[in-house]
């Protein structure tokens, strides 16, 4: 076991939560910090330490808006390290929701799951009207 | 190594294994020469097999080398179509605060902050050398309409004006929400006889509407004070003249214009 993320989010960084126990890994948000490598690298390691030591399924649930460069780059990193887990018949997916009123974010998940042989799955939020 | 010096190595060898030939003086020096060459052949043999074994490393490094770059390139270009794609959203989300910023959204036409910075843009601009007019128009009795039929009402008569202005205008022409149901027309290279002709058309656009609510017609009619701005003058002064102007055209009965002094 190893120390769970719990971070707040802020108007520059996503929310994020880890849950080492049920296998899953959250971010909302949007994603613009000053220091990516910082924030993204604790994520990264996190996964890494989970794909190491456990053998149990990983999903991670994606509710990401905005993404500067070096946020997309390090999103990018952590699907390739999924990937590798995949071609060793690991379990692991991705689910990224999306607001229905901003397409364009779906199309950019899109973009991300190309070349990923793992489940990603792309699906609406449901809106309250 | 070829038959021939195979045929040689084995004539040799036979020779030195014929005892006829034990003690000639030659014997003991050919023996010798014949073990040092196969030494050197061994060793030949040798230094060929790992020359190619470093070969074949090469070959293999620099094809996972050509591999590790096409798929740095190939992720290189995701991440920049990615990343642009980020860039023309964020563009795009700039471009609605804007509007949002700049325009009134009731009637879609710009508010009174983008209004003022035109002004104050024309007001820089040096070149701005024609005369230029300003026209504030009210709609007549608006709390009245309000009042008896509704906010709902209200807004309807609002945009169906700004809908008229639009229409009545020329493409440089700007129009804008000043306040409430006061609307500011900015005329550039137009003097006050040709402010005064497009606002007659104005207002008979305005009365011919046909503005509905349930079995009435209701009839929009406008005051409107017009003023031309002087060289130097502060655009707010010249605002200021033209608001004056159509509080005249209210207190004279509504339903026209006045020019400013």
């Amino acid at each position: 076991m190893r120390q769970d993320l719990n971070l707040p989010g802020s108007a520059s960084t996503p929310a994020i939560q880890s849950d080492w126990q049920a296998g899953r890994l959250s971010l909302q948000g949007d994603s613009y910090p000053e220091n990516s490598y910082e924030l993204f690298s604790r994520v990264i390691d996190w996964v890494e330490a989970f794909l190491e030591r456990e053998s149990r399924p990983l999903e991670l649930s994606l509710e990401l808006v905005y993404l500067n460069t070096s946020s997309v780059k390090a999103m990018m990193d952590i699907f390739d390290l999924l990937e590798d887990a995949h071609r060793e018949d690991r379990k692991v997916g991705v689910v990224w929701h999306y607001d229905p009123r901003n397409e364009r974010i779906a199309e950019l998940a899109e973009e991300f799951r190309e070349d990923c042989t793992f489940s990603f799955v792309i699906r609406p939020l449901e809106v309250s009207a | 190594m070829n038959s021939r010096d195979q045929a040689l190595l084995d004539e040799v060898e036979a020779l030195l294994a014929m005892t006829s030939h034990q003690g000639h003086p030659l014997r003991s020096a050919l023996e010798r020469l014949y073990h040092h060459h196969l030494e050197q052949r061994e060793r030949l043999e040798r230094l060929v097999s790992i020359a190619d074994g470093f070969q074949q490393t090469a070959q293999q490094d620099l094809h996972a080398t050509r591999h590790q770059l096409q798929r740095q390139l190939k992720r290189q270009r995701k991440l920049s179509r990615i990343a642009d794609r980020y860039q023309d959203l964020l563009h795009e989300r700039n471009q609605t605060l804007e509007d949002v910023s700049t325009r009134d959204p009731l009637t879609g036409l710009a508010n009174r902050r983008h209004l003022t910075k035109h002004l104050d843009c024309m007001a820089a601009d040096k070149r701005q050398a024609g005369p230029l007019s300003l026209a504030m128009v009210d709609i007549d009795h608006f709390k009245r309409i309000n009042d008896r039929h509704g906010h709902a009402a209200g807004d309807r008569a609002l945009v169906a004006l700004a809908q008229t202005l639009k229409s009545a205008l020329r493409a440089n022409d700007l129009c804008g929400r000043w306040g409430g149901e006061e609307f500011l027309l900015v005329l550039p290279d137009t003097g006050l006889d040709q402010a005064e002709a497009l606002v007659r058309r104005l207002g008979e656009r305005l009365r011919g509407l046909d503005l509905r609510l349930g079995a009435e017609r209701l009839v929009l009619t406008a005051s409107i004070g017009i003023a031309e701005h002087h060289p130097g003058e502060d655009y707010r002064d010249t605002i200021y003249r033209a608001d004056q102007a159509l509080l005249d055209a209210k207190r004279e009965g509504r339903d026209r214009w006045c020019l400013a002094e």
